[in-house]
């Protein structure tokens, strides 16, 4: 579904992707990790486009998106995104935030996207948050209302950028659980994060990123017992 | 007891003989019009330049860049007053043009490039996050910034715009050189008439601060609407 060949970003002199050749495949469920600074936000930002990359292509779904001629913002609606600092739009109320895209875009109709907010919102058990603004909610409620705005254009993919390091620890919980029912219902989904009993539960493919590269890749079970990368060993020693 | 009936005959002859209270009106009349006028054009001139130049900057547009900088750069580092009687000069070869629409629009041409860095600062105010957010649920960099990025920079933006149309205001003053018959002009008429400059002058300030009052108690009464949607 996704395919990145020789994928290069450099900031100025400093370059933070090295050359990623990567596929993710429909139903997957991709677990990136790394020390800070290896470059697997800027990874996964590349994958929409939020950062252009310096080299290389990425594929979605037979259309090469580095392609100067494609049309990035029809595609991107195809691929959720969920931040780590949840960017609701603290302009708007909750439904307002879930609705806003479908309908602007010309996907739904102001009812339909209505109808499909109080349904996810349900579904979160948040209905009654509909009409709140988002400096009314706590993080965990403003990540799992992000999660959901981005489901509400129907993506094929969704990717995540450390979507519960900005949280409060009892409130990561309530994230994950959405997280794995998306996992567990067969979305294709990217997640960059330090959760790793997360990536043990839900991950297909577990990689493990240091200094631009993607150095070790295998299934969890692999990956955390029996990690071969010296620089995985160490650091999995640190944060397991 | 002198004084003070010859205080009242000095604003008496400022105001009342042959109708002179009229002229004030029609003075008032022009400035309110310039300065409404040169308001909405500086208001488009500034959203326009200040959206262009982020966008020129997202796309890596830099000629249109330097063409922004250059109008604000050559409109702050210019004073106001050459400004309007260059572009009065330009304009006025032909003998009927309308002087009060030649100072709107040089007010609305100078108020512009302040207003555009208002707008810029506002905007560069939201998070980026938000842009991204935008970005990322599809919409263009336009339709981010209208639907997402302008509503929140415009509480931002609001009590130094406030700031500009006063300065605005009070700065249209100087239409009367180029021969706009203003509040300030029309009071100087009546001085020459009656010998006596100071109480018209006081009348013409006191216009002005009752227009300025006005419009801060307006300014004030928006910004608090505004306010409301984000303090829950």
């Amino acid at each position: 579904m996704i395919v990145t060949k020789n994928l290069k970003k450099s900031f100025g002199d400093h370059m933070v992707l090295n050359g990623i050749n990567e596929t993710i495949k429909k139903g997957e469920k991709v677990v990136v990790i790394g020390p800070s600074g290896s470059g697997k936000s800027t990874f996964l930002r590349c994958l929409n486009l939020l950062e252009q990359p310096t080299e290389g292509e990425i594929w979605f779904e037979d259309t090469n998106i580095t392609d100067k001629k494609a049309n990035i913002n029809v595609l991107r609606r195809k691929m959720g995104m969920v931040f780590q600092q949840f960017n609701l739009f603290p302009h708007l109320t909750v439904k307002e935030n879930i609705t806003l895209a479908p309908v602007k875009l010309g996907l739904m109709s102001k009812e339909e996207a209505g109808k499909k907010a109080i349904e996810l919102l349900k579904r979160i058990g948040l209905v009654e948050k509909a009409e709140a603004y988002p400096n009314q909610l706590s993080g965990g409620q403003k990540q799992r209302i992000a999660i959901i705005r981005a489901l509400a254009m129907n993506p094929e993919v969704m990717l995540f950028d450390e979507p519960t390091s900005a949280l409060d620890p009892e409130m990561v919980g309530e994230v994950l659980d959405l997280m794995t029912q998306l996992a567990e219902e067969g979305m294709t989904m990217v997640v960059v994060t330090h959760e790793m009993q997360f990536a043990r539960k839900v991950a297909n493919r577990v990689l493990f990123m240091d200094e631009g590269r993607i150095v070790e890749q295998s299934s969890p079970k692999e990956f955390f017992e029996n990690p071969s990368n010296p620089r995985l060993r160490e650091f999995l020693s640190k944060v397991l | 007891m002198n004084w003070a009936n010859r205080l009242y005959q000095s604003f008496y002859n400022a105001t009342v003989p042959d109708q002179r209270y009229l002229a004030y009106i029609d003075g008032l009349k022009a400035t309110l019009l310039i300065s409404l006028l040169a308001i909405i054009i500086g208001i488009v001139i500034g959203i326009v330049v200040a959206v262009l130049k982020a966008t020129a900057m997202n796309y890596g547009m830099k000629w249109l860049h330097t063409i922004c900088n250059v109008y604000i750069n050559v409109i702050r580092g210019t004073p106001l007053m050459v400004q309007l009687l260059i572009i009065y000069n330009l304009v006025f070869t032909s003998r009927n043009t309308n002087e009060l629409i030649v100072g709107a629009v040089c007010f609305g041409i100078n108020s512009g490039a302040y207003v555009s860095e208002i707008i810029r600062a506002g905007i560069e105010s939201i998070d980026r996050g938000q842009m991204e957010a935008g970005r990322s649920l599809g919409f263009d960099y336009l339709q981010t910034m209208r639907l997402i990025i302008l509503p929140q920079a415009v509480k931002n933006i609001l009590p130094a715009l406030g700031n500009e149309f006063i300065t605005l205001i009070k700065e249209t003053s100087v239409a009367g050189i180029i021969a706009v018959t203003d509040l300030t002009k029309a009071a100087q008429y009546i001085g020459s008439r009656t010998w006596d400059i100071l109480p018209p002058l006081i009348i013409a300030a006191a216009c002005y601060l009752v227009i300025v009052m006005g419009l801060s108690k307006l300014l004030t009464v928006f910004e608090r609407r505004l306010s409301k949607g984000d303090r829950h």
